[in-house]
């Protein structure tokens, strides 16, 4: 879809004296298809509040996603803020600081060839018109040469072109959460380089050492998931409450008594769900408890705080809060005496406990962990659930969730679940590991505050919403055929619930979303009603 | 010393410190600590899952049994990208069409080194048959033409684009400009030399000097070569230790990053290196929430 170029923007403006560089406006993005491609289609976008201006970093684009006024108040405030930066990169650039990610950051930073192949892969700058400060290359051509200038003799001799004051680092703290981490670009790269580890590595250098991270993420997720049981604030009480409402809800609406097993020391396996399906989604929840028992698994869910929330924000922002909340994940599975751990449908749980964190464990710690997406196809495979696709007899498309796909390779036993379930299944285009994310990755589906959830809409998930519109452009029109995105992930399910309502989406065109394992039970031959609500 | 004499002994002095320099920038890469798995799919080396991108975490209890790695798919996939430049093909063709003259120029320069080395060898050591020689001059002549002219037009392609197109000229350093700069200007004295010099006569008779270790006394370098031998010499210094020496840089992100998906085995040679980095590394963030100066397995485990 061609785009017009706009006025272009310089690496070293980031620390122009401006109001705000850049400033979004609908006409600008990227067109939508039908029936999206016509005025009055979308909201406008709208300006910050001016009070915000004094205490956030709106200089970017006039978003927030960084909600804690962190905006220096005095001179000496912003030479301090320069100063511990910079303390913080010198540490981020140690063994020390950050053995974690060292030798691919280097890499990343040293190599680029500024060839800009990476571009026309991120979603977030073809959907924003192509604007210059969220091309892949742009904050990582920021963090590079600041390296290079303030922390390097070559950088010293050759002079890099910018200019390090507060305003810098606002910019490049907000533009740390302009890019949800899919790594769509790295894919791309001619020369293996990652522009999504340095948005990671940038985030951590704000939250490790300047203390600085959305509030969602750090304070009321990451710690206050270790403090309390939860990110979402549930406490295990509170959890034990609710399996009771699921367990009473199932056998009320489905006729299928369920006794979810808690706390059950010895069985296989451990699963772990993102609480926030608890509370947003617990059909999802209830889902598997049937398909599970229904198995006849041996399986069980913990009420022991952190082992109720399979979520790690620290994967997107801190390793030291990763390896927190994975060692406590791990904790919870040795006390039970589980086989394993299963991670329900969350994408970044999979990476982080799976994937990430696997070289944080040892010894008695290093214990199994695995997707539930597998299982899942193994029992639909093996015809231990009684399924009849018929029911389930309507367009569905599925969203490939970046952590579990692109960064898993967990590909094919979803795609092999609805093949078999779902007569009216149909792919996206691109999809599997070539996918493009939901706009909520890395954080953002989750970051509610001021006027980020515009932007996210607007802007990280406008290529997924195209997607879902050409997926189904052969009944897109017509709202009495309801049209199913599958979305084995919970805050991709975050972000397409904000997208379908900021869009109208469902209202008008009856677009639904919902996970993998509702569609699973809503193909059971002996429930009593339908399982999915819109087919009520 | 005569000037030839002295380009020759520099001409040693250039492979000794260009070969010393690839090894301190391989060990330089090798020696960073291990680092967390960061993979990518799709990973090549996955036997019948990489042409769709998948994974051994596709199995249930994948980690009972131990994965399986296919060599043979992971060269296939370098190879491709080595030789064609598959990504920017795919993804940047306008760019590829330049880049590929320009590396693919490259490629030929080294066939052409090759087979002059092997003309020189095989004549020095070994014999001289007529046959032989005439078929290798042959490809001397056709390494040397196509690689310097596909360089040469790739490189002031590359350089006229970077200056034209905004979006590379707004990110091109100044040591971006120099690389290309010097390379260019090596090009250009070559081709200069290469005009008095058009069936690489000097060439060989040079580098028959340099494997038997003694000048030849037939060796006669116009001004115009012996700046060039400089310049090359040069550059040959300089690569270890500029971008240049991505080719070495590709192998580390390539292989122990993005198709990196080795897991840690109970007792295993990674599991090892973790208990090393989280017991042996100290915290030396500053936030609040850390626990400066405690090692990384404290702050893990231990929560305020």
């Amino acid at each position: 879809m061609e785009v017009k170029l706009l006025t272009r923007i310089k690496v070293s403006d980031i620390s122009k004296e401006v109001e705000q560089l850049v400033k979004l406006s609908v006409r600008d993005l990227m067109t939508l298809p039908p029936p999206y491609d016509k005025p009055g289609m979308e909201p406008e976008m709208t300006e910050p509040k001016s009070e915000w201006r004094s205490r956030y970093a709106t200089d970017l684009d006039g978003y927030v996603g960084i909600d804690i006024p962190w905006r220096p108040q005095s001179k000496e405030e912003e030479e301090k803020l320069v100063q511990r930066f910079l303390e913080g990169l010198n540490k981020l650039l140690s063994v020390e600081g950050n053995w974690t990610f060292l030798q691919p950051l280097l890499l990343s930073l040293e190599y680029c060839a500024k060839c800009q192949t990476c571009s026309e892969a991120c979603p977030i700058y073809v959907s924003s018109g192509r604007k210059e400060i969220y091309r892949p290359t742009y904050r990582s051509e920021v963090l590079r040469r600041i390296w290079k200038k303030y922390l390097t003799n070559s950088g010293r001799i050759f002079s890099e072109d910018i200019e390090l004051n507060a305003r810098t680092i606002l910019r490049l703290g907000e533009l740390a959460y302009r890019c949800t981490i899919c790594r769509r670009c790295t894919q791309t790269c001619p020369l293996g380089l990652d522009n999504g580890l340095i948005t990671h590595e940038i985030r951590k250098l704000f939250s490790s050492e300047l203390g600085i991270a959305p509030k969602p993420l750090h304070e009321q997720g990451a710690m206050q998931h270790l403090k309390i049981g939860s990110s979402t604030g549930m406490t295990p009480e509170g959890f034990k409450d609710i399996v009771r409402f699921i367990e009473e809800d199932i056998k009320e609406k489905y006729g299928k008594s369920i006794k979810i097993p808690v706390d059950e020391k010895g069985a296989d396996i451990l699963l772990i769900h993102n609480a926030g399906e608890y509370l947003s989604w617990p059909e999802n929840p209830a889902a598997f408890a049937i398909i599970f028992e229904e198995a006849g698994l041996s399986w069980t869910l913990s009420s022991q705080p952190v082992g109720y929330d399979a979520v790690n924000y620290g994967v997107w922002y801190d390793d030291v809060m990763l390896a927190r909340i994975a060692l406590k994940h791990i904790e919870i599975a040795r006390k039970l005496d589980v086989k394993k751990i299963v991670i329900g449908e969350c994408g970044h749980a999979h990476k982080a406990l799976t994937v990430v964190a696997d070289r944080v464990l040892f010894d008695d710690y290093n214990i199994p962990r695995e997707s539930f997406l597998p299982i899942l196809w193994d029992l639909v495979e093996k015809n231990k659930l009684n399924l009849d696709p018929s029911r389930n007899d309507f367009p569905v498309t599925l969203h490939d969730p970046c952590n579990i796909v692109r960064l898993m390779g967990i590909v094919k036993p979803q795609r092999n679940i609805l093949q078999k379930i779902c007569p009216q299944f149909r792919e996206m285009n691109p999809s599997g590991v070539y996918n493009y994310c939901c706009g909520g990755g890395s954080g953002f589906a989750i970051m509610q505050s001021m006027n980020f959830p515009e932007w996210r809409s607007k802007v990280a998930s406008r290529m997924k919403f195209k997607q879902i519109l050409e997926a189904f452009k052969d009944t897109v029109q017509d709202p009495k055929i309801p049209k199913y995105v599958c979305a084995p992930c919970s805050n991709c399910k975050g972000a397409l619930r904000d997208m379908l309502e900021h869009y109208q989406a469902t209202s008008r065109y009856n677009i639904q979303y919902g996970g993998l394992a509702d569609l699973v039970v809503n193909a059971m031959v002996d429930l009593k009603s339908p399982y999915l609500e819109f087919l009520k | 010393m005569s000037l030839t004499e002295a380009l020759l002994t520099s001409t040693y002095f250039t492979i000794l410190v260009f070969a010393a320099g690839l090894i301190y920038v391989w060990i330089k890469w090798s020696r960073k600590p291990l680092h967390l798995r960061w993979e990518l799919y799709p990973v090549p080396h996955e036997p019948g899952r990489t042409h769709y991108g998948g994974s051994y975490m596709e199995e249930v209890d994948w980690s009972i049994s131990k994965p399986s790695k296919s060599l043979i798919e992971e060269l296939k996939e370098m190879l491709k990208e080595m030789l064609f430049l598959k990504r920017v093909y795919m993804y940047n063709r306008p760019l590829w069409y330049l880049t590929f003259l320009f590396h693919g120029g490259i490629y030929m320069i080294l066939l052409w080194f090759a087979s002059l080395l092997v003309n020189s060898l095989t004549t020095v050591y070994l014999f001289e048959s007529a046959a032989k020689t005439t078929f290798i001059e042959y490809l001397i002549i056709f390494f040397g033409y196509t690689g310097v002219f596909a360089t040469t037009i790739g490189a002031v392609g590359l350089l006229v684009k970077r200056i034209v197109d905004s979006s590379m000229r707004e990110y091109t350093s100044k040591v971006d400009y120099f690389n290309l700069s010097l390379i260019l200007v090596v090009l250009i004295t070559g081709l200069a030399a290469l005009g008095l010099d058009p069936f690489f006569e000097i060439a060989r008779k040079y580098m028959m000097s340099i494997v038997s270790f003694q000048i030849t006394s037939s060796v006669k370098l116009p001004p115009i070569t012996t700046l060039h031998i400089v310049l090359l010499q040069l550059l040959w210094i300089y690569i270890p230790y500029s971008k240049m020496s991505h080719f070495l840089g590709k192998w580390f992100t390539y292989h122990k990053v993005l198709w990196d998906d080795e897991p840690n085995i109970r007792g295993g040679r990674i599991e090892y290196r973790v208990k090393e980095v989280v017991r042996g590394y100290k915290i030396p963030w500053g936030g609040p929430h850390m626990k400066k100066d405690r090692s990384w397995l404290e702050n893990a485990s231990e929560v305020e």
